[in-house]
Order: C-alpha cells, then structure tokens, then sequence
C-alpha cells in the first residue's frame, strides 16, 4: 500500500479549479518529484500536502490514516522552501533546534541532535552564525537539516535550488539525493527544472493544467514520453500528426499525404491507438545522398536556417510535412536553401498522445 | 560626481532657514532672564525652565498628555496589530474597503472628528471626557500603527512563518516567536510616529476638556493667550528635545523613508 | 476556520472605529438634514447666503491655495537639490525637513508669533536698520497665517518630492543631455513630468491641511476667521451645534472633493500612464 495517497482532490481559487479529482500514490522511501511549467498545479500539490492548503473535495491518506483536515502543525511533514525561509532573528543552532524544542526535547538531546544533523549536511562548527551571514548554499543547508531533524514522516521541497547559481546547484541536488537515500525519507520534490528533477529522482510526475500527464521513472520519460505536451517539456521538437496507422511484423506502419513511414514498435506508453511522432534534433539526420539506407524514413526538403550551436550546426529544414529541426555534428555545414534529404530513424519515432 | 549648482544650492539654503531660524530663535528667547520674550535675550537664565513646574496646570496636563498618549496608544496596538497582520497577511474580499477605513481618521479633517466625538462619544454615549479623549486618541493613533507596522511586515517573507507551522508551532505560537521579534523595530517605530501625532495633537484635544481634564499643547494654546513670558518658549525647547531624541530612534529603527513614501 | 481567525483579527479595530469614528461622522453629517424633526437643507441655505459665513470659506480657499503654490514654488527646488545630493547630505537635510514636521504645530506657530510680534523680532530689525518708522501690523492678519501655514506644510511638500524624486534614474537626465538638453531643458522636460505625481500628492496635502488647520489660525490669525476656527467657535463659543454640523460636512466635503479630484488629475498627469 502507498504510504501517501491523494484521493480525488480537488483545490480551488474564487471558484477556480487549480486542481480537480487529483489522484497520487507515493511509495514509502521514495523520492517523486512533481515537475511541470508555472501554473500547472505543482505547488499547490505540494502546499496540499504540507496542509498550508485545505482540499475543497477529496480525501488525504497518510500511512492510512486520514490527514485531510490535519493542521499543518500536526503532520510532522518537514518542508524546505524556495526562499529557505530561515528564522532571521536565531542563530543557525536555534533554526534547526526550533522544531525539537516544540517537541519538548530535553536540551542535552536537542544540542546532540542538532550538532548531529549539522555535521549530515556538512555544516559542522556553523551552529553560531546566523542566516545572514551565511551564503545562499549555506542556507538552503541550514533550511534542510532543519527540516531533517524533527524525524519528519515526510520530506517537501519547494523549489530549493531556484535561488542558487548554476554550480552550486548541481552540488546541492547530489548532497540532497545523498542525504535522502542515506536516511531513506520519503521525499517530495517541486521543481520547473527537468535535468534537476531527472537527476535525483526515483519517478517523476509531470503535470500541466492541474492533472499529471505521466508518472514514471525519469529513464521511460525521458525516452517515451507519454504525450505530445511532455514530449515538447523535455525537448522533443519535432512531431509528424499520421493520418493512418497499421501493424505489421512487430513494425508499426504510418501514413499522411502520400508520405509513408514506419516506426519501431518499442514499449512506449502512449495509447496503442496514438498516431502522432515525437522526434529530438539530435535523432534525426540531414544528408545530400539519394541512396536509401536501412532504418531509415526519408523526406525531401530544402534547408531554410543554418546556425552554428558550437559543437554542432542547427537546420531547420523545409518540407512538405512542415519545418523539422536537426543537431548535427559536422565539417563543412549546408547552405540555406540547399535541397538535402531529411532521415528519419525507425527506433528514434516516438509515438505519443 | 556632483554638478554644482550654487544658486539652487543657495535657495535651498534660505528654505531650510525659513523652516529651522523660527525653532532657534524660540530656543534663543527661552534663556531670557526678563519677563517679556525677546530676541536676542538680554542675558543667560533658566528661571522660566524652572517656570514650568511651578505652574501647576502645565504639569497636570504633562502628566494627563502622557497618559493618553502613551494607554491610546497600547490601545491602538491591541487593535492595530492584528489588523495590520490580517491586512498584510491574507487576500480576501472587501479588503480594500477594510484599508480604507483603517486609514480614514487620518482623511478627515481633525477638527470634524474632534466635534464629531464630542458629540457623539461625550454627549451621545456619555463617556467621561477623560474616557473621551482616550478613544479619540486610540482612533487618532490607529491609521498610522496599522501604517508603520503594515509597511514592517511588507517585507516579511511569510514563508517563514509556514516554517514554524510545518516544524509544528501553532499559529499564535508562530506569530509571538516568529512573526512578533521579526518586526520588532517596526512596531516600536510605530509607537514613536504614533506617540508623536498624539502627544502634539490639537485638533480632536480641543473638544476633549473639561474640569480638570486638558492636555499639554491645550494648556499651551490657553497660556499664550493670556501671556507673553518666555515660559512657553522653555516647553517648546524641552518638546522639541523630546521630538529630535524620538526621531533619532525611528531614524535608527527604520530609517527615514517611511516619511518620504506616500 | 481561516475565514472565522480572519474575521477575529479584523472585528476588534473595526468595531472600535465603527463606534468612535464612522457613527459620530455619519450622524453628524445626516443630522445637519434634519432639524426639529423634518427634513431640511435650511443650514446651508443659511451659511451659503450669509455674506460672513462666504466670506470665511472664500479666505479659507484662498489662504490654502496660496499656501499650497508657495509650498511648491519653494520646495520643488529644494527639493530638487536635496533628491541629487549624496546619501549622507541628504539623510541629514531630510531629517532637518522631517524634524519640523513632527514638532508639535503649537511651538511652531507661537515661534512665529515672536517674530512678527509687534515688538517681534522682524519689526525690531526693521525698525533699527531705519526701514520703516512704525512697527508693521502683520501678527493676527492672514498674512501671519499664511506665513504659519507655509511654514506648517512645506517640509510635507519637500518630502513627498524628495521621495519622488530620488526614484528617477539620474541616467535620463544624462540621456535628454546627450540628445543635446541644455541643463535646464533636461530638468524641464524630464524631471518636472516625472515629478507631477508626487507633486500633485503633495499638493493635496498641503491645500487640504491648510483647510483644516485649526492651531495656525487659531494662534496667528487674530480675528480673522477660517472654517476650522468658525466650526470650533460654533461648536464651542457659540454652542451652535446645528451650524458647527453643517460646518462639519462642508469641511468634509471639499476634502474630498480636493481628495477626489486631485487624483483623477494626478492619474491624468502621471506621464507613466
């Protein structure tokens, strides 16, 4: 049984739905972030789950017990936020301390408890200092190992590394990770970054418009995306909408306009009935030769903008199915203009909804 | 770099004579050893700074102004506080118009509210006048308690105070140990801006008296009246002293630019 | 159950000034409409006919307005200057602005009266450097009051500027420069619309606090009469109630008349849209 379930939650502003009939299921020890662009209902999922928000509808089921109308203050749920949140007038010590001190934990084992936690997110001989002087890593440390040290049932966090730099960010996600599975909590994760949320988590929830469009591991998302709006959140930039689908020797046929096409049948998870093909830049590939090559569909077309990314060049090329976008490495690069076949591998068409 | 600008430099100069020279030139006349205030005294005394205790009706109302000042303005707290938190802290419908009734007193012509209250407060409800003037003190002091402290908790991040809830204080708990020593300042310079308005106030005051009952810039006004010696002059310095050491402290609380935002 | 806390924080403030402000403003106000039990309009026809009662708020407008344009001639400059000094050049003028403004109005109107006293300080050295041969009758004429009432207000009008002011990107004065303004043409064109806002702010306050001002004429004006010091003698002197009513709502009305359409004009003005 899933140790937090989200029944058929509904939450609403003046009378609008952010979120309707939710559904989640978190397994115990698992780390499930919630990924999706501003405004898809992330945070209000997590807030939900904090009980910072009260659900207009549905039910809250924690470790089977029914936390709907839990206050805040007692779910023992540890919350990290976006701003870290730090008690600006106490000392990194009396932040971490301040939840074991609620609890009444006697001094001698709050101090241990504290030093202890301290030394868990490298923050050792810190305990004097307070937030301000501390850098925005430091902080965001001091907000988890408060967080940690109450022993929550759960973990949330708010975006915690929105406000670092790039660097510093990277660094943080691995000690968060570390931290996570060395303590085996039960972790929610809210981010709009998907290379954070693929890094450390165990499954990822991508959402948009108050609903979660797919729930997988960050693997099976990143290479069968479910449905068109995912595939696009994760890069997929190129999609061909068939008209006519057929199955044939474990190949799947697609046909529109006079064009067709054949494509790997491969465990995806979009519906067996889905018509439509997600391609990345980098799986496709633009050449000037006539001859066919094996595995490959192949389209006219002629090269519309060449631009230079680097390691590599970037075409969008012109075609009777639309603009497509390539990546592709190279010496000498094509011309605008320049008519060139577009190839398009059978296990790189992903289907999705 | 700064680009002179010598005839602005100097215009602004004469301003600021044009506001200060009148508050020297009253300190001045304040150590005038005669009886009839001039400028330049004619000579160096405190005989009219000792003038002030012996005149018994500026201590009464010394002592009355403190009172009111000072319990209107933990009543305006008790009041203001919470308001100033919901206001600050929640969206909800009809705030706007909350807003604007906690700020009106300061809209309406002082004078009106004074006549207002004394009609109404004194006459109509029967309050003592002393009880009068401490409600017309309270509302007086209310739009800038709310003002001050609103401004004060505008940056707090309430993330803070989610903190304390989800580490598990209730929300009263949360907000004497978090939200309360977070603000601290701001609420002390409220007390001062508000003390200020009210220990000066004339306009509401002037209705307020009765037998026994007056407050001290009252008692100024009547004094004058009747006298020209340089004891009024002493008060306005020692009033003054008080004024600079208050504005020290809200300067030093939250800086200035609470006078300059409008 | 946040609805309910909601409620609890807000209802003690407004319950206290339901009782203490709203009620007696509003009675006093729909109470000049009645009179000896049916409805009349009898006490402003009486105040707008009298030929005293006019006279009184014509001298109040007109004392007011011009208080409020000498504020903004002098303190527009003044504030100019201030708002392009260093931090610690202008922390210390505006406190020396500030400082004024929250002395109590009774010392800053009596320092006046020692000043244009008759044996004042301004007759004193007049008549000593031989620039008149008898005192000038200043003190208790709206003149003083005028002086008072400038002096009342105008650090009011520096601040607001100031505050404006000090939010304009000193680069678009630089910028107007490079297009080929002159010094003054860049202050012209560049700082004055910008500044309308705060200007038009500070105007209100001034025209609507020398309005209702009470201790500046009270203590400078002598006999003459304004509103405020003719509601306090109705109210008080006379014991006219009815009068010191209809007072009461005139005074209340202009002010937000002014309130009103100040800002309409200030939205109007603001260059920002």
């Amino acid at each position: 049984m899933a140790l937090l379930a989200l029944e058929n939650v509904s939450v609403a502003y003046d009378n609008q739905y952010i979120l309707q009939n939710f559904n989640l299921n978190i397994e115990k020890g698992q780390l499930i972030s919630l990924l999706g662009p501003s405004g898809c209902g992330k945070t209000t999922t997590l807030r939900l789950i904090a009980g910072f928000l009260e659900a207009k509808d549905g039910r809250f089921l924690f470790d089977g017990k029914d936390y709907t109308r839990v206050p805040v203050n007692k779910r023992n749920f540890g919350f990290v936020f976006q701003s870290y949140a730090l008690f600006p007038h106490l000392s990194v010590f009396d932040n971490v301390a301040f939840g074991l001190r609620l609890r009444k934990v006697n001094e001698a084992e709050v101090k241990q408890r504290v030093l202890r936690i301290l030394e868990v997110v490298s923050l050792g001989g810190f305990e004097k200092r307070f937030p301000k002087e501390l850098s925005g890593g430091q902080r965001q440390r001091v907000a988890i190992a408060r967080a940690l040290v109450i022993s929550p049932d759960l973990l949330l966090f708010d975006e915690p590394l929105s406000n670092l730099d790039a660097n510093l960010r990277i660094n943080m996600r691995v000690e968060i990770r570390r931290i996570q599975q060395e303590l085996g909590i039960t972790t929610v994760y809210v981010s709009h970054d998907q290379e954070e949320c693929f890094s450390i988590s165990d499954q990822v929830a991508i959402m948009n418009k108050g609903i979660i469009e797919q729930l997988d591991d960050p693997a099976t998302i990143f290479k069968y995306p479910k449905t068109e709006f995912i595939a696009r959140f994760i890069g997929f930039t190129n999609f061909i909408d068939f008209a006519e689908r057929s199955e044939t020797n474990g190949e799947i046929g697609l046909r529109v306009g006079g064009h067709e096409f054949v494509a790997a049948k491969n465990p995806g998870t979009a519906s067996p009935m889905s018509k439509k093909c997600a391609m990345r830049p980098d799986d496709l590939l633009v050449t000037t030769e006539e001859a066919d090559q094996a595995g490959m569909n192949r389209l006219h077309g002629s090269v519309k903008v060449s631009t230079f990314l680097g390691r590599s060049y970037q075409y969008v090329v012109e075609t009777e199915l639309g603009d497509f976008t390539v990546n592709q490495e190279m010496e000498t690069p094509y011309r605008s203009g320049q008519k060139v076949n577009l190839l398009f591998p059978k296990d790189k068409m992903v289907l999705v909804d | 770099m700064q680009e002179k600008n010598r005839g602005l430099a100097l215009f602004t100069l004469l301003v600021f004579l044009f506001l200060l020279g009148p508050l020297i030139i009253i300190s001045f006349t304040s150590f005038e050893p005669g009886s009839v205030l001039k400028f330049p005294p004619e000579g160096f005394s405190l005989r009219w700074y000792e003038n002030i205790f012996n005149v018994e009706m500026f201590m009464t109302t010394f002592q009355t102004s403190m009172i009111v000042s000072l319990l209107g303005n933990l009543l305006a707290l008790l009041l203001g506080i919470p308001a100033a938190y919901a206001l600050s802290r929640f969206q909800f419908r009809g705030k706007g118009l909350l807003n604007g009734i906690f700020i009106s007193p300061v809209l309406i012509p002082g004078i009106v509210m004074g006549f207002a209250m004394l009609k109404y407060v004194i006459v109509v409800y029967h309050l003592p006048i002393y009880a009068g003037l401490l409600v017309g003190h309270t509302v007086l002091m209310l739009p800038f308690i709310i003002r001050v402290i609103a401004s004060s908790l505008s940056n707090f991040d309430f993330a803070i105070e989610e903190a304390a809830l989800s580490l598990g204080a209730g929300r009263l708990e949360t907000f004497f140990k978090v939200v309360l020593p977070n603000i601290r300042s701001g609420i002390i310079a409220a007390i001062l801006i508000a003390f200020l308005e009210s220990f000066n106030n004339v306009d509401i005051s002037v209705f307020m008296t009765g037998p026994g009952v007056s407050t001290l810039p009252i008692q100024m006004l009547t004094y004058v009246e009747n006298n020209f010696d340089p004891t009024i002059a002493a008060i306005s310095v020692v009033l003054m002293m008080i004024t600079a050491i208050l504005m020290f402290v809200i300067e030093r609380l939250m800086g200035l630019s609470y006078f300059t935002k409008r | 159950m946040r609805k309910k806390g909601l409620y609890l924080l807000l209802l003690p403030g407004v319950l206290f000034l339901t009782l203490f402000m709203v009620i007696p403003i509003a009675m006093t106000i729909a109470s000049t409409f009645f009179h000896e039990g049916s409805f009349t309009l009898q006490g402003y026809m009486q105040f707008l006919t009298d030929k005293y009662f006019v006279k009184i708020l014509l001298t109040t407008l007109q004392v007011s307005l011009v208080t409020t344009i000498a504020c903004i001639v002098l303190g527009f400059p003044a504030a100019y200057y201030i708002s392009k000094l260093g931090p610690r050049k202008k922390g210390i003028l505006l406190a020396l602005a500030i400082f004024p403004l929250l002395t109590s109005s009774v010392v800053r109107s009596f320092s006046w009266m020692i000043i244009l006293g008759k044996k004042g300080l301004l007759n004193s050295s007049l008549l000593s450097i031989g620039l008149i041969d008898k005192p000038l009758e200043i003190l208790y004429t709206p003149t003083a009051m005028m002086i008072g009432l400038i002096h009342l207000f105008l650090p009011l009008i520096i601040i607001t500027l100031v505050g404006v002011m000090e939010n304009i990107d000193p680069d678009l004065i630089k910028a107007a420069e490079s297009l080929g303004a002159s010094k003054f043409t860049a202050f012209r064109q560049v700082i004055v619309p910008l500044s309308v806002p705060g200007l038009i702010i500070g105007s209100i306050l001034v025209f609507v606090g020398s309005l209702t001002a009470y201790t500046t004429p009270a203590l400078l004006g002598g006999k003459q009469r304004v509103i405020s010091t003719f509601l306090y003698q109705n109210a008080i002197t006379l014991n006219d109630w009815y009068m010191a009513s209809v007072i009461a709502t005139i005074m209340i009305v202009i002010t937000f008349v002014v309130i009103f359409f100040m800002n309409k004009l200030a939205t109007k003005l603001n260059p920002k849209g």
